[in-house]
């Protein structure tokens, strides 16, 4: 673990690649001095599994699988993505009723995002209890969309043109059961965390970020507009039923650790009033576009679609040769940028600041790679 | 005289806090179980559950349907399942006579189902799979539903 170096002050610790605290296989090598960062060099790439170039060798639709696996907690987010840049490079029209089904599943799905962060964060921080609370609220959101897609993680429910199944009764009732439930727990996690003076203490003040350092490292999501900045690619750059919803963007204003938590539980409630308001107005009609050609050929060119996935700005680009195949496939995955500020923000704190910082900017580690 | 005062607050609005996250905590100690002892109770499954693939039973011909055009071969992202048919009689369409699954590879993406035009495909609701090694993971599904009994 430790290595001595030329100097007897600093000497340098992996963080990682298996601490448990990582969430993952991520390689913190930090520089120290005793108990405080002089440097820090995230090392990524320990579970890269050539998504991209997969998605070169295999036909658009081939590639939807693989897309839930990037992000494995916004799987149905990265569905979405990702078939809304193929229909936009096919100019295939959606029904209205599948881009509202969409919307609900995907809004569900960043809910039980937030709350697999807000849990896996507070245990990094020592708080035992919300984590359980958590994976209850969440088991309730994975029960939820089990029952439409069939499964609980890897959803491949999104197709191009709709959706694959139609909504079902016990998913509207699960739903309508769920979104008051889920307010009265935000109003005990608030009793039991916000408030919670260990929690202060340990957040408030720490790995603070300020907005135009955030812009040029190009922070997104939640961790941008901890630092003020209202930018939200549902407003920015709306797509699907975005522009019909109302719904306000959370913004905080020191971008410290506290701000960052404190606008992702704000954006679990807005997450339930976008499901609200979708399901009451949920259109009749079909869920899935007719004569959409199983081997899709978009016509030749390059296309680029961005998308707010629960970690922020999500970019798909990909370049049609007019195939069955892409010739090529890129993805912008946010928290690899979010992971990026590390080295920026950690030298100056101690070590158990460490994992407080790299928790609060929720970093999904197979996204990093992909 | 100030620092003392506000020291003193801290402590006591610190003491406060903890102690009504203390109060949620008690009150949840009291709500039932949540957990479910899984392999002495087992989860309800929903009707759309993705295991792996099996063939379904048509009650016509107390067989399955498959007639191996190979849809579900070609459209597979990792190659999973390996078909072949046979032309039992000259006027009818092939009929499966092997089918199997590499279910190690398979990602459950379901795209064989949507796709077959005979719907002979369903996907089962097996969950619980081990094996003493990688070719435990092969199953052939004409075996499978024949052992299934009719």
């Amino acid at each position: 673990m430790l290595r001595k170096t030329l100097t007897e002050d600093s000497f340098y610790l992996n963080l990682g690649p298996q601490h448990p605290s990582t969430h993952g296989v991520l390689h913190l090598l930090l520089k120290l001095d005793g108990e405080r960062i002089l440097e820090c060099k995230p090392l990524v790439g320990y579970s890269h599994r050539a998504h991209e170039h997969m998605g070169q060798n295999r036909t658009y639709l081939q590639f939807l699988p693989n897309t839930s696996r990037m992000d494995y907690l916004g799987g149905l987010c990265y569905n979405h993505a990702y078939c809304l840049a193929v229909e936009k490079a096919c100019g295939i029209e959606v029904p209205e009723r599948a881009r509202y089904i969409r919307t609900v599943c995907a809004e569900l799905n960043r809910i039980s995002s937030h709350l697999l962060w807000f849990g896996a964060y507070l245990m990094d921080l020592g708080a035992f209890t919300p984590f359980l609370y958590a994976f209850d609220d969440r088991e309730d959101i994975l029960a939820i969309l089990g029952e439409v897609t069939g499964s609980r993680l890897t959803y491949s429910y999104c197709r191009f043109g709709g959706v694959n199944r139609d909504l079902n009764q016990n998913f509207l009732d699960g739903t309508k059961a769920f979104i008051p439930k889920l307010r009265k727990r935000l109003k005990d996690y608030r009793t039991l965390v916000t408030k919670n003076i260990i929690f202060l203490n340990r957040t408030k003040g720490i790995g603070t970020v300020s907005a135009e350092l955030a812009r040029d490292w190009a922070l997104t999501g939640p961790n941008l507009r901890a630092c003020g900045v209202a930018y939200d690619l549902r407003r920015a750059e709306p797509y699907s039923i975005y522009p019909e919803l109302e719904f306000e963007i959370p913004t905080a204003t020191a971008g410290d650790c506290y701000d960052r938590y404190w606008v992702r539980m704000a954006e679990m409630e807005q997450s339930l009033r976008i499901v609200e308001q979708a399901l009451g107005r949920l259109p009749e009609g079909p869920v899935k576009a007719a004569g959409v050609p199983q081997w899709i050929q978009p016509p030749a060119g390059d296309y680029h679609f961005s998308y707010e996935s629960p970690r922020g700005h999500l970019g798909i680009y990909f370049v049609s040769d007019g195939g069955r195949v892409p010739l090529r496939m890129k993805w912008r995955t946010p928290s690899f940028s979010n992971l990026s500020i590390l080295s920026e923000i950690l030298p100056g704190t101690l070590v158990a600041d460490t994992i407080a910082i790299l928790g609060s900017i929720d970093v999904v580690i197979p996204e990093i790679d992909r | 005289m100030n620092a003392v005062v506000r020291y003193l607050r801290d402590v006591f609005s610190g003491a406060w806090s903890l102690a009504m996250g203390m109060s949620v905590t008690l009150r949840y100690m009291f709500k039932p179980v949540s957990t479910v002892q899984y392999p002495r109770e087992a989860m309800p499954l929903p009707e759309v559950y993705r295991g792996h693939i099996e063939l379904r039973r048509f009650a016509e011909t107390g067989s399955h349907g498959c007639v191996a055009c190979g849809e579900c071969f070609r459209i597979c992202p990792s190659g999973v399942i390996k078909v072949q048919g046979l032309k039992e009689e000259a006027d009818r369409p092939n009929r499966a006579v092997f089918y199997f699954i590499d279910f190690s590879r398979c990602s459950l993406c379901g795209l064989c189902v949507e796709v077959c035009p005979e719907s002979a495909l369903a996907f089962s609701k097996v969950y619980e799979e081990v094996g003493v090694s990688r070719y435990s993971t092969v199953v052939d599904l004409i075996a499978r539903l024949e052992s299934q009994g009719a």
